[in-house]
């Protein structure tokens, strides 16, 4: 099978997206380290000229350069010989797909506000804590809709890769001062998550066992 | 007034055996933690060795270990294992402090004041819980919200029936502090899957028309 490289920063949560669902897919993943912070070394020339777009994560092949979060998790998933994390019925693969662009599109304020509670970095602290709850709180509505459809994931009955990409942003909530408490749903849900075959952690995620 | 009596902290179904979670009654922090063996625990959410929320920590068979630093409590709220030292005999006089807890009406109680031990149990119907609804706005707010959509209406302490289209709810009252409430919606076991997510739809509504004119006030 084709190298995969990645090109990781253990703290970031796009990362860590990534390292899941390799692991979840029992895929060989060689990790590149990037002195991301403080060094922020992915707009140095040469991570420039991999990613004009200055960030991470970047998955390289022989074939293929990925920059984008949600692209590089389809491909991974794809690779995966049992395709765990995608449906192949219609509605529920574009279920998931609805919920990747929140993960990937709305949720990026989540690791804006995360980023600046944690890195000290700038940004409109309050703001993002906010707007990071309004979007947990539209996750916590799915989720209870989902329990009393008998649905324990976000595109259906079995996980995909949609759980994956919103795992990170509730799990990691407390970074930027925003509780469980009032996430019931998604409390129970993310115990589900935690308990899928090759699960992984990150720090700030922590491991139980 | 201050509240006193039973007032609900979680519905059942959403504590599962081996979980724990922070919630708060009157500003008050409190871990409610189901052990593996089922029962229901509430506790002050405190660890008393650096503060930490036990909410954060996690359950092991009928203990709660801390987050921290690994200390395990058992069922009375006393320290039993310090994972630095193994070989300790942990003193007894190291324990978190345990508030009255009981199930009822898919709800789990505590008592205020927090550490009273009512002799009497909460007066609450067998219900499904449905969800828990945090709203960000005060009680009374809450409950007038209430008023101008459901009908038959009736509060018992930090319970209300009321009737919502057909179905008769019991909603628990919990006031997280002044600003935060949750409602804790149960219905009758029977009640089909169409209306528990219309029944949804409408709390949501009802939420929002709650918080908004408080949102616009503040802004």
């Amino acid at each position: 099978m084709t190298q995969l490289v990645l090109h990781n920063y253990d703290l970031d949560d796009a990362c860590y997206r990534v390292r899941l669902v390799a692991s979840c897919c029992d895929l060989p993943v060689e990790l590149r380290n990037v002195d991301m912070f403080p060094g922020m070394e992915q707009v140095s020339p040469p991570y420039l000229k991999l990613n004009p777009l200055g960030r991470l994560p970047i998955l390289e092949t022989a074939d293929v350069t990925l920059r984008h979060t949600g692209a590089i998790l389809l491909y991974l998933a794809g690779l995966d010989p049992q395709k765990r994390l995608l449906p192949t019925e219609a509605s529920a693969l574009a279920q998931m797909m609805d919920w990747l662009f929140f993960a990937e599109h709305d949720l990026s304020v989540s690791t804006e506000a995360r980023a600046i509670s944690i890195m000290d970095l700038p940004g409109d602290g309050p703001q993002t804590i906010a707007q990071t709850r309004a979007l947990l709180r539209i996750m916590e509505d799915h989720m209870s809709a989902q329990e009393i459809k008998g649905l324990s994931f976000f595109a259906g009955e079995e996980i995909t890769l949609a759980d994956i990409a919103l795992f990170p942003a509730f799990a990691l909530s407390r970074d930027c001062n925003i509780d469980h408490d009032a996430f019931p749903a998604l409390r129970l849900w993310a115990r589900r998550v935690r308990a899928t075959p090759g699960f992984v952690v990150m720090p700030g995620i922590p491991d139980y066992h | 007034m201050s509240e006193t009596g039973w007032v609900p902290i979680a519905l059942s179904r959403f504590i599962a055996p081996g979980t724990s979670a922070g919630t708060a009654v009157h500003g008050a922090e409190i871990v409610v933690w189901r052990d593996t063996g089922g029962k229901a625990h509430a506790w002050e959410d405190r660890c008393p060795h650096r503060g930490m929320k036990m909410s954060f920590g996690f359950v092991r068979g009928d203990h709660i270990a801390c987050l921290y630093h690994g200390w395990e409590y058992d069922e009375t709220g006393t320290c039993r294992y310090i994972p630095a030292h193994p070989d300790l005999e942990v003193p007894p006089s190291i324990c978190v402090t345990r508030y009255a807890v009981t199930e009822a009406g898919g709800m789990i109680w505590t008592a205020l004041p927090l550490g009273d031990m009512p002799e009497v149990e909460p007066n609450a119907p067998e219900m499904d819980g449905l969800r828990s609804l945090y709203i960000d706005a005060p009680l009374d707010a809450v409950l007038a919200g209430v008023k101008t959509v459901a009908s038959e209406v009736s509060q018992t302490g930090a319970l209300i029936t009321a009737t919502l289209g057909e179905t008769p709810l019991t909603l628990g009252l919990q006031t997280v502090d002044a600003d935060h409430s949750a409602l804790h919606i149960t219905l009758p076991s029977d009640t089909p899957t169409a209306t528990r997510l219309s029944l949804l739809d409408q709390f949501a509504t009802l939420r929002r028309n709650v918080e908004s004119p408080l949102k616009e006030a503040a802004q």
